[in-house]
């Protein structure tokens, strides 16, 4: 804040109103996006970028200082993106701490299921929940610094104790389980044994799995940026166009 | 003091309903965003709830942006 005020000083008495307009704009632009000016595209865009950020919120709505991702926001984009025939492919960037189970699982089964060829990057983190979801898209990728934690779920709040409520969380556990070894190439073992893994983590039961490491347990498919994903993401739309094509021609 | 809990931040510190109140998510010429009141009547854009990426590539609706907005009621 300090350096943007003493911009604002540095240049006195701004010679036209409309000026001091243009300038204001300039620094709120330099402020908010870091850059004075923002590349244009020219043409439509076929494929879209959906992201994951924050925390995954379930039915409680968090306090507005925290960033989420919220349920009713995802899906119906998800949904208009199935539908619109102009857009070709999803980009899915993941920054997430995990959160709510259900929400969750609900955004990766849409994925899961979304007929359009689809490619995830987990950049900076794909935490608890953001594992599934990051591994829900046809082919996944993992920034080299980027980390997923893999921990077993849990109860925050008002826990009943009784044996049931083990039964449920075990419950619960399972789809999540059964979700991520069904949609990568990691064995239910390997990503249990992960799960469970003492002293990786201070103060809690799981592992944290960097970059390289998620693709050599067989997690992500590959290490790699937002320039390897657009272009597997090409080559998975140059499939599909293909694919219909030849369908076409056996019609 | 530190307070080692698994209870979430929220249940033990509850949030004001004032602050969801600042911010509301509205929609401008069909694009979604969120948005956070800065003085009667003006609004600062937070963030733009789109997956088209030529959306966050509009000027007029960058995040930080200013827009005018009033309520009004007809019977």
């Amino acid at each position: 804040m300090s350096k943007d005020s003493s911009y604002i000083q540095a240049n006195p008495e701004p010679k036209q109103e409309k000026q001091e307009g243009k300038e204001s704009s300039l620094v709120e632009k330099i402020q908010q996006l870091g850059s004075t000016n923002v590349p244009q595209l020219s043409h439509d865009s076929r494929i879209h970028c959906l992201t994951i950020i924050g925390q995954i919120e379930g039915h409680i709505q968090l306090p507005p200082q925290n960033k989420t991702t919220k349920y009713e926001h995802v899906i119906p984009q998800i949904v208009a993106i199935e539908q619109n025939p102009k857009i070709e492919g999803l980009l899915i960037v993941l920054n997430t701490v995990g959160g709510d189970v259900e929400a969750g699982l609900a955004i990766a089964e849409m994925l899961a299921s979304l007929s359009k060829p689809t490619v995830s990057i987990v950049l900076g983190g794909g935490h608890s929940i953001g594992v599934p979801i990051a591994v829900s898209c046809d082919y996944s990728f993992i920034a080299e610094t980027a980390t997923m934690t893999i921990h077993p779920v849990r109860l925050t709040g008002l826990v009943i104790g009784v044996p049931q409520t083990f039964e449920y969380l075990d419950k619960m556990q399972d789809r999540v389980v059964n979700f991520v070894t069904k949609h990568s190439k990691i064995t239910e073992e390997k990503f249990k044994e992960l799960m469970f893994s003492k002293g990786n983590l201070t103060r809690d039961i799981g592992t944290n799995v960097v970059g390289n490491d998620a693709v050599d347990y067989g997690l992500i498919d590959g290490v790699g940026g937002v320039g390897q994903a657009i272009m597997k993401l090409n080559e998975l739309i140059g499939n599909a166009n293909v694919e219909t094509s030849k369908e076409n021609m056996l019609q | 003091m530190i307070l080692y809990t698994s209870m979430p931040e929220e249940l033990i510190f509850p949030v004001q309903s004032s602050d969801y109140e600042s911010v509301s998510t509205i929609e401008v010429n069909g694009l979604q965003m969120v948005v956070r009141q800065t003085e009667q009547n003006q609004y600062e854009i937070v963030r733009i709830l789109s997956t088209d990426p030529q959306h966050y590539l509009i000027e007029n609706y960058s995040p930080g942006q200013k827009i005018c907005m009033t309520f009004s009621f007809s019977s």
